[in-house]
């Protein structure tokens, strides 16, 4: 069978071939590079040089539900100095006043690049045309600059959509030691907030690299012809589940006219718009598909795109007005009335009540031990059931409540319904807020250092407890959704360069921890908030679609109260979620709940086809940089 | 008996020398322009690694035959050990963690794994004397090479855990396996490859069927080689398609670093510059303008044959791949006059690591092959690459000795 063995001999002669072969074989390879092309390569090697010049890939375009363009990018310049070809004393000094920074600056830059003398150092991004028109007519003043043309980021204004885009910027030395086998390059763009970070790997594409042969003195001669360009591959698109029109009606809706709801003092009334800091959020809870999210005051990304001076980092990053912070995920607040629905959820489930109890009437307030807790209604509300406990969001009801409940038993089931965690939504920074149990309590007062007294104030949203506007939004999905919580994203769909779509489906994050007679009393509530007679938000009743929500006012150690409204609509079928938060406005049913009523008209009028054509939002500037600060 | 020095290859020994002479003063030339002190101490660095090499090859060479094969599976369970701490506790540099940090050395398992791996084969293949086809004699020994390959990909070094299928295969092939079953064995990583365009996967798969057939190698080994083919072929493409483009870039860039334009790639195009504009008689010592530059990066370890062939030129380059020719010529025949069949083993298999070393690095240098970063055996610059490379060679030379005696 095995007639096809060699003999020893065979194997021994087989041997001496190969390596007769590979001997052959470079001798032939050694020819041809010491004697055919050793003129060629003398001269490059005496004269030229291959500058590796990297080209820069088309990053994906982020793209709205409707398909329109949230970010894309539009063409500019990169200016580079190539640190063996600069003559001292003289390109450093020259460029300085044409690139707006100074010597140091670009020494600076020039240096990073010591480690590769010959390949150029990006100095300045997205320079203006007339400054290249100079540096090309004076190109023999320049020695070791050149130009090339790049793409810079540009971001839709108009959205105002940093909180969820992020902003791109220059790769810092952390990030490439942090990320050693990614192909970062000194001075390569990435994602640095948003969703630029949280998909950069495939927005981000691959780099090219062309071969350019230049003479000792910095000549460009065109492309090597001994190594063929590597064509750079483009990133992937992205579109986004943001609706542009809720989007729109959401950054709106923040601004107010009315002089009361400003908590900054205007240099001049000629200016009667007033942006008012706060955060919008809206869901699908039926895919956890974010439709709108804002966060104000924001910034303008564009400034990040090009190159940002130090002076421009420190007005933004030190604005008293926090235009940095993202507010929907990473901004903390007391949640106030909105979480009583928690507390009435966890009362119903572990069957410490039913629909029908009541407690001890109010009368302005709860007396416990020798503290009098106070009902933000000062004339009481006297005996009332748990549905119209809600409907009037009384205090003194759900104090009691969250007695009978227990420390325990309401930090297990806000840990159940996503509080004290993050959403994972698909954006980075997120943050998880606290949701205060028995161990954190004992951690911070010492073991008997404190009274059942907190968890009255927990009960009703007060004290130790923290949400994001996300984690609230996504408990009210759940609600909404009877029970079923998708995890909020953002990402829809993955267009690739070559044509292929990955559809991101909705994912289930959990379940909320009670039954459908739970919710369904809960929605009762939350119905009667707006339809009641003495609900908090009778002011969002209208004839064209049932809503229902829960209004908030948070306790602010630091100033005026926020202002919270979380809702739903429509009542049978929710198809959107809107949490609202007004920093220091005041009184949730004053002014965060016709704000959120403004987001979800829009979206329920688009959806009966009454939306009036496009209204342009008026072109503001961002951050209020101008318009706020005295 | 008594030992005598007179009977050893001394042309053997002394070509290897001269590769390794070759390789400290090339070395010199590589770090004289250096800006840092400790660079330009490479060269003297090396000259006492090659102190103790030597003795190392004394000591192999005087050491009992007996000795080794009684030792393989102990030093191969070792070295696994050592492979899973360096993956642990090992010092990482460039991303890849290689290396121990003893003190003023830094010592890399990978190479004891190595001699390890190829000791072990020898011994199950000498001893157990099963026939070349057995089963589980080719299971057995694939197993021995897959653990240390696997834990040195993992470092990750595709370079190094490429020799140990190299082992394995000269070593099948050296005890009587047929090179077409080889080929078979392998197929299925042609298929993949193949399998990229479906006209060169069914044009590939064609040939794999007639050349079965006229090879006949039984129904199930055959059975086995076509699902392997078909399953690698349709897979392969199947999850490329689903990886994104930078995914692809990144296994593209590991498996061929010069892939990489900033990277390997451009190492690849200043080794061709360097080699070619030495032309004949090169460009004369301590000359070599592309090493002197700093346009070649590892230009003392990987790409020495690229300044070698830029200060020596053509002639200079001769006389290593000549050396080295000779050197395998050598050994070879040692190999297969030696009377022992473990010695036989170990011969073919230690010139085997030598030449597929010798091969992949100058294919390298000569932008014949993918960059791997392996070094010139002898003559690259690195303490425990050089000892191993002559404990090698003092196991071939000892080999033959007690050939002589007996
Ligand atoms: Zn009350």
């Amino acid at each position: 069978m095995h007639k096809t063995t060699l003999s020893h001999i065979g194997r021994l002669q087989a041997t001496y071939v190969v390596v007769t072969g590979v001997f052959v074989l470079f001798f032939v390879g050694l020819i041809k590079l010491q004697i055919f092309e050793h003129s060629e390569l003398a001269t490059l090697a005496e004269n030229n040089r291959i500058r590796v010049v990297p080209i820069e890939p088309r990053r994906g375009v982020v793209f709205d539900r409707q398909g329109r363009v949230i970010v894309g990018d539009r063409p500019s310049y990169t200016v580079s100095v190539v640190p063996a070809e600069e003559r001292k004393g003289l390109t450093i000094p020259h460029l300085a006043p044409i690139l707006d920074l100074d010597t140091t600056q670009i020494r600076r830059r020039v240096k990073r690049n010591a480690a590769s003398p010959y390949q150029p150092a990006p100095i300045r991004r997205d320079v203006p045309f007339d400054a290249i028109a100079v540096l090309e007519e004076q190109n023999s003043e320049f020695p070791g600059v050149n130009y090339q043309l790049d793409r810079v980021r540009e971001y839709s204004v108009d959205l105002r959509a940093e909180a969820f885009t992020g902003h791109v910027g220059e790769v810092s030395e952390q990030e490439m030691e942090r990320n050693p086998q990614a192909d970062y390059r000194l001075g390569s763009t990435i994602g640095k907030k948003g969703v630029e970070k949280q998909y950069d790997d495939l927005l981000r594409g691959v780099e090219g690299t062309a071969f350019i042969e230049v003479t000792a003195l910095g000549e460009v001669l065109g492309e090597y012809k001994g190594k063929e360009r590597v064509p750079p591959v483009p990133g992937c698109d992205l579109t986004l589940s943001i609706d542009n029109d809720v989007q729109l009606a959401a950054i709106q809706a923040l601004d107010t006219q009315d002089q009361k709801f400003s908590n900054m003092k205007l240099q001049s009334d000629s200016a009667p718009i007033i942006h008012r800091a706060g955060a919008i959020v809206a869901i699908d809870p039926r895919t956890g598909e974010i439709l709108a999210m804002t966060s104000a005051p924001g910034f303008d990304p564009n400034t990040f795109s090009g190159m940002i001076t130090d002076s421009m980092w420190q007005a933004i990053s030190t604005d008293p007005a926090h235009p940095l912070l993202n507010r929907p995920l990473a901004g903390l607040y007391p949640p106030g009335s909105t979480f009583k629905l928690l507390t009435l959820g966890a009362g119903l489930e572990s069957g410490v009540i039913d629909e029908n109890t009541t407690f001890r009437p109010c009368l302005g307030g709860y007396q416990f031990g020798n503290r009098f807790f106070k009902c933000w209604e000062k004339r009481g509300h006297g005996v009332q059931n748990s549905i119209h406990a809600v409907e009037m969001s009384c205090d003194a009801y759900f104090y009691q409540l969250g007695l009978k409940v227990g420390v325990d038993q309401m930090y297990r089931y806000a840990m159940l319904c996503g509080f004290g965690k993050k959403t994972g939504v698909d954006l980075p920074s997120e943050l998880s807020g606290l949701m205060p149990s028995v161990q954190y309590y004992d951690k911070r007062y010492g073991k008997n250092g404190w009274t059942k007294a907190l968890v009255l104030n927990t009960a009703i949203g007060q004290g130790e407890v923290l949400t994001t506007p996300l984690q609230l939004a996504q408990f009210y999905c759940g609600i909404a959704n009877w029970g079923t919580v998708y995890k909020p994203h953002l990402v829809t769909k993955v267009t690739h360069p070559n044509g292929r779509v990955d559809q991101i489906e909705p994912q289930v994050s959990f379940q909320l921890p009670f039954s459908r007679s739970t919710l369904a009393i809960m929605r009762e509530g939350l119905r009667l908030v707006v339809e009641g007679g003495s609900g908090t938000a009778r002011r969002l009743r209208n004839n064209l679609y049932s809503v229902c929500g829960k209004t908030g006012t948070a306790q602010n150690p630091h100033g005026e109260d926020h202002s919270w409204f979380v809702g739903f609509a429509p009542i049978e079928n929710p198809e959107i979620v809107v949490c609202a938060l007004v920093e220091n406005a005041g009184h949730g049913s004053e002014v965060a709940a016709p704000v959120a009523k403004k987001v979800i008209e829009v979206y329920m009028k688009k959806k009966l086809g009454l939306l009036e054509p496009q209204q342009q939002p008026e072109p503001m500037a961002q951050v209020g940089a101008k318009e706020l600060r005295p | 008996m008594r030992f005598n020095y007179r009977h050893l290859d001394w042309k053997l020994v002394g070509a290897v020398m001269a590769l390794s002479l070759i390789g400290i003063i090339t070395i010199f030339s590589s770090q004289y322009y250096s800006n840092s002190a400790y660079q330009q101490t490479y060269w003297l660095r090396q000259l006492v690694w090659l102190v103790l090499a030597f003795v190392a090859f004394l000591a192999v060479v005087r050491f009992p035959q007996r000795l080794f094969d009684a030792s393989a599976y102990g030093l191969y369970g070792v070295s696994l050990v050592l492979l899973i701490l360096v993956l642990a506790v090992g010092h990482t540099r460039m991303g890849a963690s290689r290396w121990f940090d003893l003190g003023p050395v830094s010592f890399s398992p990978s190479d004891i794994a190595k001699l390890a791996a190829l000791l072990t084969i020898a011994r199950f293949f000498a001893y157990t004397r099963l026939p070349a086809y057995s089963k589980r004699r080719l299971a057995v020994s694939a197993i021995i090479v897959i653990l240390p390959m696997m834990l040195i990909l993992k470092q990750p070094d595709l370079g190094t855990s490429l020799t140990f299928p190299v082992i394995l295969f000269a070593l099948w092939f050296w005890s009587g396996l047929s090179p077409w079953y080889l080929v078979l064995i392998v197929s299925p990583i042609i298929s993949m490859v193949a399998a990229y365009y479906w006209l060169s996967w069914a044009v590939y798969l064609v040939a794999l069927l007639i050349f079965l057939a006229s090879l006949r190698p039984g129904l199930i080994f055959s059975i086995g080689v076509v699902v392997m083919n078909l399953a690698f072929g349709m897979i392969t493409p199947f999850i490329w398609e689903r990886l994104a483009d930078y995914q692809k870039n990144r296994i593209l860039t590991f498996l061929n670093p010069g892939h990489d334009p900033r990277g390997a790639g451009y190492q690849i195009i200043q080794s061709k510059i360097a080699i070619g504009s030495g032309g004949v008689i090169g460009k004369g010592y301590l000359q070599g303008s592309q090493a002197r530059l700093d346009y070649l990066p590892e230009r003392h370890t990987d790409f020495i044959f690229s300044v070698l062939g830029e200060e020596f030129g053509l002639i200079g380059a001769l006389i290593v791949i000549g050396l080295f020719t000779f050197i395998f010529f050598r050994c070879i025949r040692i190999a297969a006059r030696c009377r022992s069949r473990f010695a036989s083993y170990t011969c073919f298999g230690a010139t085997a690591v030598l030449f597929f070393q010798f091969a992949v690095n100058i294919g390298m240098t000569l932008g014949l092959m993918p960059v791997t970063g392996l070094p010139l055996p002898f003559v690259s610059y690195g303490g425990t690459g050089l000892l191993l490379s002559w404990v090698l060679i003092g196991l071939i030379v000892a080999a033959d000795h007690h050939w002589q005696e007996y």
